[in-house]
């Protein structure tokens, strides 16, 4: 059995999967619950003062039979007073030490009001903070949330003052809803914090009911913008971490969240640089007990490979996320049909000829059957047929041997430029 | 024509230049693709007009072999 077990920023756990600030974690009886199934963390639903909820509060999007492909909600941080939170982290924590708790904090941007409330949850012996610059809406309209996260002086002046009191590491969580998540990243390590995570809520609107003509979520015929979060957010989230952990400026750990799903997933955001995942909107579509399931797959995953510890994936396939200009422009793949497996819907064909390079011939075999065929010379490697073909192993994307040596862009353009200057040179 | 028969007579017409001697002297890439210019003595110059994404690729490749 490999280690599955971490340590983010000073914050041990018994494994990588932590769930994150949400309704999951809103009383000592869920996260409780949560570490019975196996949960190595959980970051307590937000604390603040609290608020007051409306009812209708999620929506979600389904897509082709998939539910819960995208969740969007308008919740806010805790309704319950913080004394209660205290009394029932205290009591959790006892019960289980080795378990990571975080409390998820947001108040207004003073610095009393971040004194004060760090003070108080660390006095009950919590493991770590996260600072809740993210929370899209609601909060955001009092000056709190993604508010203050989407300025970088805010951000570092806020963790600043929460690093004067903090005894405990500081992890600031980011707003995706902002142009570059690494301005924000770089100001919270400027204000001192041990680690980041991300990410939280996109800005989102779930949808419209063509009949009514309300929006989804509404209250009493009356919608807001609200965070849209799970499976369909993974790719942006990705992306995020791996901005974030390819900069050399920002050299804290991240704690990677956005529509982790299974342990697969887990596995894509640590190679990408995070050193745990937080997970929410796949435990409110199954419940707690999915934690089995990415544990022991997890495990399984790494006795395969003959990795003793999952620390040992932290960030093996960052160096792999570069920029454009530095992509290889005489790599080469091409698409190739089994003709023994294809069915015949003639997808490839349809999605190449109506909307990529037309180079998928719709042809006759030696016995009069229809057969498709790639014209490999006008094939451009785009991926879009085997994308949209049903049926795994009927198309292959084939390496080609390298007709030219490597050349990127930025090489090209140098090379360009310097042609440019000799000439100038001559002149 | 296709974009790959383009192509193989556009870096036809690149490869009889160099083997005729010339080199690539300057490269002005506009809307329409690039003009590539090529000299081989001080008055014996020429032009290709390259339009496929294929040749721009190449010509580059040609490029950094010669520098």
């Amino acid at each position: 059995m490999a280690d599955l077990s971490i340590n983010l920023a000073g914050i041990k756990s018994p494994n990588p999967f932590w769930l994150a600030s949400a309704p999951p974690t809103n009383s000592g009886y869920q996260v409780q619950r949560a570490f019975e199934a196996g949960w190595g963390g959980a970051v307590w639903k937000t604390l603040g003062e609290p608020i007051i909820n409306t009812s209708s509060r999620f929506a979600a999007i389904s897509f082709n039979g998939q539910r819960v492909a995208g969740f969007n909600n308008i919740e806010l941080i805790t309704d319950r007073p913080l004394e209660v939170n205290l009394k029932e982290i205290y009591e959790t924590k006892k019960r289980f030490p080795n378990h990571a708790i975080i409390a998820s904090l947001m108040v207004e941007p003073q610095q009393e009001k971040w004194h004060e409330i760090v003070k108080k949850v660390e006095d009950v012996g919590v493991d770590g903070l996260e600072l809740n610059f993210g929370c899209p809406h609601g909060m955001a309209e009092r000056g709190m949330g993604a508010a203050s996260g989407q300025v970088p002086a805010l951000v570092e002046k806020q963790t600043y003052w929460v690093k004067e009191m903090a005894q405990t590491p500081v992890i600031v969580k980011l707003t995706p809803n902002i142009t570059d998540i690494t301005a924000t990243a770089e100001a919270a390590v400027q204000g001192g914090a041990d680690a980041i995570s991300m990410i939280n809520t996109i800005n989102s609107l779930a949808g419209v009911d063509i009949h009514s003509w309300n929006t989804i979520p509404h209250v009493a015929g009356k919608g807001a913008h609200g965070g849209y979060c799970g499976p369909a957010v993974k790719p942006i989230a990705l992306h995020m971490v791996g901005e974030c952990a390819r900069n050399p400026r920002i050299n804290i750990p991240i704690s990677g969240i956005g529509g982790v799903s299974n342990w697969e997933n887990a596995i894509e955001f640590m190679l990408m640089g995070a050193t745990g995942v937080q997970v929410c909107t796949a435990a409110m579509h199954h419940g707690f007990r999915i934690v089995e399931d990415m544990i022991e797959g997890l495990n399984n995953y790494l006795d395969e490979k003959g990795i003793a510890s999952v620390n040992d994936l932290v960030g093996k396939a960052v160096h792999k996320y570069s920029d454009w200009g530095d992509l290889d422009l005489n790599y080469k793949v091409v698409a190739r049909i089994n003709n023994d497996v294809c069915i015949n819907c003639n997808k490839c064909h349809i999605a190449c000829e109506d909307t990529s390079h037309q180079c998928i011939d719709m042809l006759k075999d030696g016995e009069g059957n229809p057969i498709l065929r790639v014209r490999e010379e006008d094939c451009v490697g785009c991926n879009l047929c085997s994308i949209v073909c049903p049926v795994d192993g009927a198309i292959d994307m084939v390496e080609l041997p390298n007709e030219f040596p490597p050349m990127t862009w930025n090489e090209r353009q140098a090379a360009i430029g310097a042609l440019a200057c000799a000439v100038d040179t001559v002149k | 024509m296709s974009d790959y028969q383009q192509y193989l007579q556009e870096r036809d017409r690149i490869d009889y230049l160099y083997q005729k001697g010339y080199k690539i002297t300057n490269i002005k890439e506009d809307l329409e693709g690039a003009q590539i210019e090529f000299q081989r003595a001080e008055e014996d110059k020429e032009t290709l007009h390259i339009l496929t994404a294929e040749g721009r690729k190449y010509f580059s490749v040609r490029v950094i072999q010669q520098n």
